[in-house]
């Protein structure tokens, strides 16, 4: 049978409810980033970029928007005959049907896929994290380590460190614990929740641990424990570069505005635009922007179809947005489809899809001190109205 | 549903673009900050239903590939219909390709392609005019009219380059063409063809196939302007904005005419017809701390960290503080360096302007750099 070296299982069920109201109606992967992208776009550019083109994506919540985004992969050349992107829902079958109930079930209901091609390496990735990665590099360390797995881990301060599920390793690199949220943390390597098991190994835990009628099904608490525990070969492979978790409002925001930095081949920052590790995504037919007369921008990422008039300062503008002259924008996400009505001031804030921030109408303020504000998808603000800061504008009837 | 064949000749056999042309077909002309000139009668021809399109090539024509590959987005790579470019046949024993002299030769060498396919009607069009138009009703229009021929025409008044020669048609008040005039100069109450045809293929065959024993050399000259003669030939106004390519001038006002959103929208507004092109995946467009912006069109990887007032700004173009750019095309991965000033120029692609170098043309007399240099 024609085999695939590497395989990919995409973990993309995840709700993201400390995204809400962001995640109210799509997948956390689908969340879009950076004036033209979503979430899923670094893994999936990832794994184009790193030559795997075979990718497994686990759906579960709000998959209806997700599944549009993806279609047949073509943005990240995975429409393929044999092989490519294959969105994988929870199914029904013969004897018993069942939601994922852990990311270690997800991929347990799914053994069938992997086995159609055959690979030796299993790449288990999820669509949580902002990020560039060589996942080959990672192989080919795992190879040489003769490893069963190996697990991405980056390097945090030691006193964020009790947030994370930390490795400790030998000088080697061999995972000798782990830790979920240690209290003391020995070291530094936190865990990126990125996987590469060799099949065998992964197969055999997924099944043992499917029996287990105690485990949660989960790779960080049950697979990567047990393990551990059995003395397997697991190895700690260490990431140097730009790595962000984007499950917080703050952390989605702070995210955004590294993407505004213009770095020049700096590692550690996010660069956007480098020829040699493009962020594929799926485009809209938008025409290019218009600047007009009165515009005055500083600071700041705007995408396609815009017609901008006001004032933006350190703002990520999404595609087919209109800022009217004399709106005011500092500090925020403006998303596809919001229209800034003149007079108004929207200040660290975010501004979900096709919303309407009407005449004068202002939303947020300072970020020195403030909280955020957010105005939920589709709303319109009426002229004149105030959302204060660390207000969430969620539903119709505030309009 | 419309049921027709689409056919896009890709070079300009009338018009002179000199140094825009010289590696590249009018086809290929980049536009509008993203574009190219086939994405128009590409666009305009799949949104309105067309699905086998042949796209005729000459020479200079692997740019123009690139750009189009498999036809992914306009949707027409698709299992058996979609795009099937033409080029030229030539034997391995003649030293000079045979390379047609104008559109009735490239028709003639493809009538292997007019053959195989079974669509009733055939759509012909060039490259060299800029316009977003439903040719469904068009399509209407013409099998409406019972008419052998219908030509597109536009009463828009371009700035004619007078070294080329352009087509004209006088109407009569029926829609009916009763002359056509090929000539420098716009005569008085005579249209613009936009040399935009559409006619029976059969019709269309026949008269490729029994062309030598009839003589027939030119589309214009003897085909449409036969039919004209003969009172077969309807006319069809083109609706919006009507730009036309046929000079450097007119490249560089057209290109600016586009920061007038009355022609913006006309090409670019209507949802139901967007005008599609090449996907680059350049990552979204950056403004620096001091970056000063106005009326411009900026694409997608641009990097604008000094001034610009009045200009296309194509992807990727980087614009440092302390430049200043006006009314001017600045086309892909062109960098403008610290205390450069650019004014009335088109710059083509991957060009270098050093520090502090000032070049200016002006608005009749464009400066223009080709592509790749270094100033």
């Amino acid at each position: 049978m024609k085999k695939k070296k590497c395989i990919a299982m995409l973990l993309a069920g995840g709700q993201g409810s400390r995204l809400m109201p962001l995640t109210d109606k799509i997948a956390k992967p689908a969340v879009p980033f950076g004036s033209r992208y979503r979430i899923i776009d670094f893994p999936l550019s990832n794994c184009a970029n790193s030559g795997i083109d075979t990718v497994g994506v686990l759906t579960q919540y709000q998959p209806l928007e997700l599944n549009d985004y993806l279609g047949n992969g073509t943005p990240w050349g995975m429409n393929l005959t044999y092989g490519g992107l294959h969105i994988l829902p929870p199914y029904q079958a013969s004897e018993g049907s069942d939601w994922f109930k852990g990311t270690a079930n997800a991929i347990y209901q799914n053994i069938r896929f992997i086995e159609r091609y055959n690979p030796e390496y299993v790449l288990i990735l999820s669509g949580d994290h902002i990020y560039k990665m060589d996942y080959n590099a990672m192989l080919e360390d795992h190879i040489k380590n003769d490893a069963d797995c190996t697990i991405a881990v980056i390097d945090v301060p030691l006193e964020e460190a009790s947030r994370f599920g930390i490795m400790n390793t030998d000088k080697k690199g061999r995972i000798t614990e782990f830790e979920e949220k240690p209290k003391q943390p020995k070291s530094t390597h936190a865990s990126m929740g990125v996987y590469i098991f060799s099949t065998d190994k992964l197969i055999k835990y997924l099944i043992e641990d499917e029996a287990d009628k105690s485990s949660s099904n989960d790779f960080g608490k049950n697979i990567i424990p047990k393990m551990l525990a059995d003395g397997q070969r697991m190895f700690a492979y260490v990431f140097k570069g730009y790595w962000r978790d984007v499950g917080t409002l703050e952390s989605y925001w702070a995210a955004n505005m590294d993407a505004i930095e213009m770095p020049e081949d700096e590692p550690e920052k996010l660069v956007l635009n480098d020829p040699a590790w493009r962020i594929y995504y799926r485009h809209d037919s938008a025409r290019p922007q218009y600047i007009g007369e009165n515009a005055k921008l500083s600071n700041s990422m705007i995408g396609g179809a815009c017609n901008i008039d006001g004032e933006v300062d350190h703002s990520i503008i999404f595609n087919n947005v209109v800022v009217e002259n004399g709106a005011f924008i500092k500090d925020s996400i403006v998303m596809d489809g919001a229209v800034i009505k003149s007079g108004a001031r929207v200040e660290y804030a975010i501004i979900d899809y096709d919303v309407v921030i009407g005449e004068n109408a202002s939303v947020g303020g300072p970020k020195e001190g403030g909280a955020m504000s957010v105005v939920a998808k589709g709303i319109s603000l009426p002229a004149g109205k105030t959302v204060a800061s660390g207000e969430k504008i969620t539903k119709k009837e505030a309009e | 549903m419309i049921d027709a064949l689409g056919l896009i000749f890709t070079d300009g056999f009338d018009v002179q673009l000199d140094a825009l042309t010289e590696r590249r077909t009018v086809a290929s002309i980049p536009f509008a900050g993203r574009y190219r000139l086939i994405d128009f009668p590409l666009s305009n021809l799949a949104n309105s239903g067309v699905r086998n399109i042949g796209i005729i090539v000459k020479k200079n024509y692997q740019s123009l590939m690139d750009h189009i590959r498999g036809g992914a987005e306009w949707d027409l790579n698709l299992r058996f219909t979609g795009l099937t470019f033409l080029p030229p046949f030539s034997s391995v024993t003649s030293e000079e390709p045979d390379v047609y002299k104008n559109r009735l030769d490239a028709l003639a060498a493809n009538t292997s392609f007019l053959r195989y396919h079974k669509e009733k009607y055939v759509i012909m069009m060039g490259s060299d005019f800029i316009w977003n138009e439903d040719l469904e009703d068009f399509y209407e229009a013409h099998i409406a009219s019972g008419a052998k021929m219908t030509a597109l025409y536009t009463k828009e008044a371009f700035k004619k380059n007078p070294e080329t020669e352009s087509t004209f048609v006088v109407t009569d008040s029926t829609g009916k063409i009763t002359r056509q005039i090929i000539s420098n100069q716009k005569p008085d109450g005579a249209f613009y063809s936009m040399n935009t045809y559409i006619m029976e293929r059969a019709a269309l065959l026949e008269l490729l196939e029994s062309r030598h024993k009839t003589g027939i050399r030119s589309l214009r000259r003897d085909v449409i302007a036969k039919m004209i003669e003969n009172g077969e030939a309807n006319s069809y106004e083109a609706k919006g904005k009507v730009f036309h390519i046929d000079s450097l001038e007119a490249y560089l006002r057209s290109s600016l005419d586009m920061l007038s959103r009355p022609n913006r929208m006309s090409l670019f507004g209507n949802e139901d017809r967007p005008i599609l092109t090449h996907i680059m995946d350049s990552a979204p467009t950056k403004y620096g701390k001091n970056a000063k912006v106005t009326n411009s069109i900026i694409a997608d990887g641009a990097v604008i960290e000094g001034e610009v007032r009045n200009c296309i700004i194509f992807r990727n173009v980087k614009v440092e503080e302390g430049a200043v750019v006006e009314n001017s095309v600045i086309m892909n991965d062109t960098l403008i360096s610290r205390g450069a000033h650019i004014n009335y120029c088109v710059l083509d692609k991957n060009i270098i302007i050093g520090d502090d170098r000032w070049l200016s043309g002006y608005i009749t007399h464009p400066f223009y750099s080709k592509r790749s240099s270094v100033i």
